[in-house]
């Protein structure tokens, strides 16, 4: 585990890390020293020579005051490390998120990062705070008492060790029983946990649907199955828990009834007896001291474990070129791609030149949004290359990358902050003005003047106080307000209200002058007047071209648009 | 979820006691045992000491005398291993009982409070008090209780027999224990305050991750290149600012308490003290072994302590929560007849601000479609809501059946009323128990009907495992898809009214024919509530009914509206110029 530590400490505090774990060790050896001096000064006592015990006592004294020194230096070393941690974790693992594919973030995911990145890292820096130091010293305080001991009395120190062994072997034993049932009850903890979000997400539905109380198995599933864990760790953990302490009296006892049978048979001179009887309590003093911190422990290095998973999960390598040399193409190549297994995208090769717009057609998962998350490099092709600005997206570097693309999603996430700060997202220094005007050509103007607190009204988590059309208008802004050279459109307008559908779709075309856009498009007029309309299906494109040329031809394309004229036609009518 | 104040913490106090209530006995009854086992656990010590006068006395060694004290050391430790296990055993048993009863009762009275409830709060503090605080009273009833015990009563008889035998070696031990005790009461002096706000900021921090987990696409997209996102830093940020700022000035003092309660300190004066004093070699003995042990428990007392202040808090929210109120619930309820629906003058606003719906007057007839349009924010979606009560209005009724909503048993209502909702309706679980929400007793060849008339049945045989294909794991559906599958859900649950809010706004090409075509099928014979942004699917509609502003501005046949020439005709002339103007 300190290994581990040691990983997520910053790089520059390592240094300190180590003084830290040196001191560690210095104020355990020190310990020992302490205890084992308790045997000059107690065995003329009990021989009834006061005297010949005060000179050892002054070197106990003496030795007391260099461990509390050490104690004192470790501790603010300590503290200080869980100050730096708690701050560099946050950062760190954020960072690195930030890096990963989009792929790795699936589901039952959430619940477990949520716990790690928040509770977690406080757990974490209880370690360096106050944890660590029962643990070292639990491991070489006894350590220390053994061998001197060796020095005073072989017999005792062959004592010593043998209830130092039985002892390490219990205390193993029982963490590892423990450690056992934990990894039930924190995938269960898990599970409940990543229900309790979905409960409260999803409660309109499970509403509507009469899914209340224990009728919502889900939840209540998940939370009896927590339940189950729990009980079934107490059948293992108790036993565990009270082990090591049982295990101490026993050996106490043991030895209290071995030590009075040689001492009444004259071989064990009785203060020899008394004092090892002493040595035994102190010798396990540390361990005890460690079984009361056990859960904390325990609860840490499970955080510490995952956040350690977390790290050690590879990002997307990043590339080194900064500069896209033909600002505004994408090109893919005999591209090939699959989330899992099954390829969704097969040999896909085209190029959008900049200033055109390119549309995406195709049925439901025929691979059309795929191809904007590539584009963006949520994920690594299987095969062949996409070029964004000329340059393979892996060679380019995340800045270099980003710069070049302006997105608008299909499910738009909005984050729980002031319109104007959503919009900012998309460019960090753009001026007020240019988020206005942004603002205005979206539409976004006209839902600030209507709600309460205009400008600064917080959107609440993922938008949720927004219309889908009112999220949407604000995702085109943000979009808008970053001026990047491609625009990803993902059937962007499909949920706007008619009122501002016809504006928004100018504001769009306006963009669409300067820019290359790439659209995965619904709207007839938006695929009609596109400079290159790409039909997709079962993850190829299955037809090129534009409107004009493949309207007459038999095939995918014409299919599509007669069904699409039918469904303009629809009318939602009933059946009486 | 609110920032506790002093004068509330009165009632966190009793929020434990309110939390703990259905487990007092068994509680109460693993203190005592508990107790027991510590005072059993003293007398191998005591027996040492004993011995140590028998041998050491100077006289012949009475061996029975002996003997008898090693019975005592070995009944001790008979007795105190049997106590601790019971104790144990039952805490814990008490522990995973309360855990399960609260999360249900909290889950119970959360599915009954106005939806509103929710939308003023982030999932992640929903999470934070059902998973997390409920773990951390879980701790306390497990561990603290258990350990408080045997840190307060050990100690304490442990210190009255040191008292007995020596009382001036006793005060010399008790020395930096005193110092501690005055120490740590100095840091703990504004503790409530503290862990209030550090509970606060955590739940900062928790409600920037799940934002930030949620929102990693656009992170990737927009967020300032390979940085997380800045909410979330900052959250981090001042949680380690307010760390820092608690702990850093009680730094030192702190490590300071620890020291003087080291064991080596303990050990320095006990055997110091018994030098000085010239006491009893044997009663030094007892002093070496007890003494220099108090220090554990009595820290192990210091992280119980704070174990039990954050148990204490953390039962406060959850009792705060399980006094939130709910949705009244009628105390004579009554039956509907019929599937017709009335708005009766309602009036309607979130959280007493601006008014959302206001006089508006509807009634809907069996078995005809009523179109609600109007531009985003007039009040549709809100009043579409009221049908299934997920708010109550502040000004006149909402009838089903003839009867006001308020006034329905919870279970009538959602038989009576389906929706379809415009977002992701999904929910973790396989397709089949996705469509079967409504009505879990039905069998498979019901989900199967339903999934067919809603034409997704073809693209969910292809999935991996069909049916029970899981939704976000192996089950990856698209904006359309995912909307057949909660039509199909409307069409098992089979409801005589029904709302689609905007069932056709992320339906892709192809999946739209289908969706619609679907729609025609779940919409027979029923009564209709239609939210609509694209005006041409619901031209043929019985009524359209024009919001703006939370009022009614107009309402009529399409033919009719259009040729009023008022706001529908207004918008359906902006939609038909967008539609066949080439972009």
């Amino acid at each position: 585990m300190i290994r581990k530590l040691f990983g997520m400490v910053d790089r520059a505090d390592r240094p300190r890390f180590i003084r830290w774990v040196g001191l560690l060790v210095a104020f355990s050896v020190l310990q020992g020293t302490c205890v084992l001096l308790v045997v000059p000064v107690l065995r003329p006592l009990l021989n009834g020579d006061r005297e010949a015990a005060v000179p050892w006592l002054v070197v106990l004294a003496a030795v007391t005051a260099a461990t509390c020194a050490a104690f004192y230096a470790q501790a603010l070393h300590g503290q200080q490390i869980a100050d730096d941690l708690l701050l560099g974790l946050h950062h760190r693992v954020g960072d690195h998120l930030a890096r990963l594919p989009l792929g790795w973030f699936g589901t039952g995911r959430h619940g477990r990062l949520t716990h790690s990145m928040s509770q977690g890292t406080a757990n974490i820096i209880g370690v360096p705070a106050h944890l660590m130091q029962p643990v070292v010293s639990a491991a070489v305080t006894p350590a220390v008492v053994a061998v001197g001991m060796v020095v005073f009395d072989w017999r005792l120190a062959t004592a010593l060790i043998i209830v130092g062994l039985l002892l390490l072997a219990t205390h193993n034993w029982s963490q590892a029983a423990i450690a056992r049932s934990f990894a039930a009850i924190d995938s269960a903890a898990v599970e409940s946990a990543s229900r309790v979000v979905e409960f409260a997400q999803r409660q309109p539905v499970l509403r509507a649907f009469g899914r209340i109380g224990e009728d919502n198995r889900l939840l209540d599933d998940a939370l009896v199955g927590q339940r189950r864990a729990y009980g079934e760790m107490s059948r293992n953990a108790v036993t565990a828990l009270i082990a090591f302490s049982t295990a101490v009296q026993a050996a106490f006892v043991a030895l209290i009834a071995i030590g009075v049978t040689l001492a009444l048979g004259g071989s064990l001179d009785p203060a020899e007896l008394i004092v090892l009887l002493v040595l035994v309590t102190r010798f396990v003093g540390p361990l005890i001291e460690v079984v009361d911190h056990a859960a904390a422990l325990r609860m840490a290095s499970e955080d510490v474990d995952r956040i350690d998973e977390v790290l050690a999960v590879r990002p997307l390598p990043e590339g080194h070129t900064t500069r896209a040399d033909r600002p505004g193409e994408v090109c893919f190549d005999g591209v090939t791609f699959g989330y899992g297994d099954a390829p969704v995208l097969r040999d896909v090769s085209f190029a959008a030149r900049p200033g055109t717009l390119t549309a995406i057609v195709g049925p439901s998962g025929s691979g059309k949004t795929t191809i904007l998350r590539l584009v963006a490099r949520f994920w690594d092709v299987d095969t062949g290359t996409v070029r964004v600005g000329g340059t393979d997206v892996r060679e380019l570097t995340t800045e270099a990358l980003a710069d070049q693309l302006a997105m608008v999603f299909q499910d738009v996430y909005l984050f729980d902050d002031t319109i104007e700060a959503n919009i900012r997202l998309g460019r960090p220094d753009a001026t007020a003005a240019e988020i206005r005007e942004a603002a205005r050509l979206a539409h976004v103007d006209e839902i600030v003047d209507r709600l309460p607190d205009g400008w600064h009204t917080r959107v609440g988590e993922g938008g949720v106080s927004l219309s889908g059309g009112e999220r949407q208008r604000v995702s085109i802004a943000r979009a808008l307000v970053k001026r990047a050279p491609i625009v990803l459109l993902d059937e962007a307008t499909a949920a706007l209200d008619p009122h501002n559908e016809a504006a928004v779709t100018a504001a769009i075309r306006g963009l669409a002058e300067q820019r290359t856009l790439l659209v995965v498009a619904h709207r007839l007029h938006t695929v009609a007047s596109a400079d290159q309309i790409l039909v997709l299906d079962g993850g190829r494109i299955v037809q090129r071209g534009r409107h004009a040329d493949l309207i007459d031809q038999p095939g995918r394309y014409r299919d599509f648009w007669r069904e699409r004229e039918r469904a303009q036609g629809w009318r939602l009518t009933v059946v009486r | 979820m609110t920032r506790p104040t002093r004068p509330e913490r009165k009632a966190q106090r009793s929020g434990l006691s309110v939390v703990l209530a259905p487990v007092r006995t068994r509680l109460a009854v693993a203190a005592a045992l508990q107790l027991i086992g510590a005072l059993a656990g003293l007398a191998p010590y005591i027996a040492v000491v004993e011995i140590a006068r028998e041998f050491l006395g100077g006289n012949a060694v009475d061996r029975g005398e002996v003997w008898l004290w090693v019975a005592v050391a070995a009944v001790g430790f008979v007795v105190r291993t049997a106590c601790a296990t019971s104790a144990y055993t039952i805490s814990h048993v008490a522990d995973a009982d309360v855990g399960l009863q609260i999360r249900r009762d909290t889950a119970e009275r959360l599915s009954r409070v106005p939806l509103g409830w929710f939308t003023r709060r982030s999932s992640g503090q929903v999470k934070r008090v059902l998973s997390d605080d409920v773990t951390a009273v879980h701790h306390a009833v497990a561990h603290v209780v258990n350990d408080l015990v045997a840190a307060v009563v050990t100690p304490l008889v442990t210190l009255g027999y040191l008292f007995w035998l020596d009382w001036r070696l006793a005060v010399i031990c008790l020395g930096p224990l005193v110092v501690w005790f005055g120490l740590v009461a100095y840091m703990m002096r504004d503790e409530d305050a503290r862990t209030a706000r550090w509970s606060a900021e955590l739940d900062k921090v928790n409600a920037a991750v799940v934002e930030f987990v949620d929102g990693i696409a656009v992170v990737k997209a927009f967020g300032q290149v390979g940085r997380a996102q800045d909410r979330y830093r900052h959250a981090g940020d001042d949680l380690a600012r307010f760390l820092s700022e608690w702990a850093g000035p009680m730094r030192h003092l702190d490590s300071l308490a620890s020291l003087i309660i080291s064991p080596p300190v303990l050990l320095l004066a006990a055997l110091g003290g018994g030098v000085w004093l010239d006491a009893d070699p044997a009663e030094v003995v007892a002093f070496v072994m007890l003494a220099v042990g108090l220090g554990a428990p009595v820290l192990a007392l210091g992280f119980g302590a704070q174990a039990m202040q954050v148990a204490t808090d953390a039962a406060g929210r959850v009792a705060e929560l399980l006094a939130t109120p709910e949705l009244p619930v009628a105390a004579e309820p009554r039956h509907p007849v019929g599937a017709r629906v009335e708005l009766d003058g309602v009036r309607f606003c979130y959280d007493g601000r601006a008014t959302v719906l206001d006089g508006i007057d509807l009634a809907l007839e069996p078995g005809t479609v009523t179109a609600l349009v109007g531009p985003s924010g007039s009040g549709k979606s809100t009043l579409a809501r009221l049908l299934p009560r997920f708010w109550d209005v502040d000004e006149g009724a909402v009838r089903i059946g003839g009867v006001d909503v308020r006034e329905l048993p919870e279970r009538e209502l959602y038989r009576h009323i389906g929706f379809v909702f415009q977002e992701t309706s999904l929910l973790r679980t396989s397709v089949r128990d996705n469509i079967a929400l409504g009505r879990p007793d039905a069998t498979f060849a019901q989900v199967e009907a339903a999934a067919r008339a809603a034409q997704i049945h073809d693209r969910i045989t292809a999935l991996p495992r069909g049916y029970d294909s899981v939704v976000g794991e192996d089950a990856h559906l698209s904006g359309g898809e995912a909307q057949r599958v909660s039509i199909a859900r409307a069409i098992l649950a089979d409801t005589p009214v029904l709302v689609l809010d905007e069932a056709t706004a992320f339906a892709d090409p192809e999946s739209e024919a289908a969706v619609q075509d679907s729609l025609s099928r779940l919409i027979s014979g029923r009564t209709l509530l239609v939210i609509a942004h694209r005006l041409h699917t619901i031209r043929g509609a019985d009524r359209i009914v024009v919001l703006s502003g939370g009022r009614i501005v107009e309402c009529g046949r399409h033919d009719e509206l259009v040729a009023a020439g008022g706001a529908y005709a207004r918008m359906w002339a902006a939609q038909t110029v967008a539609s066949e103007e080439p972009a």
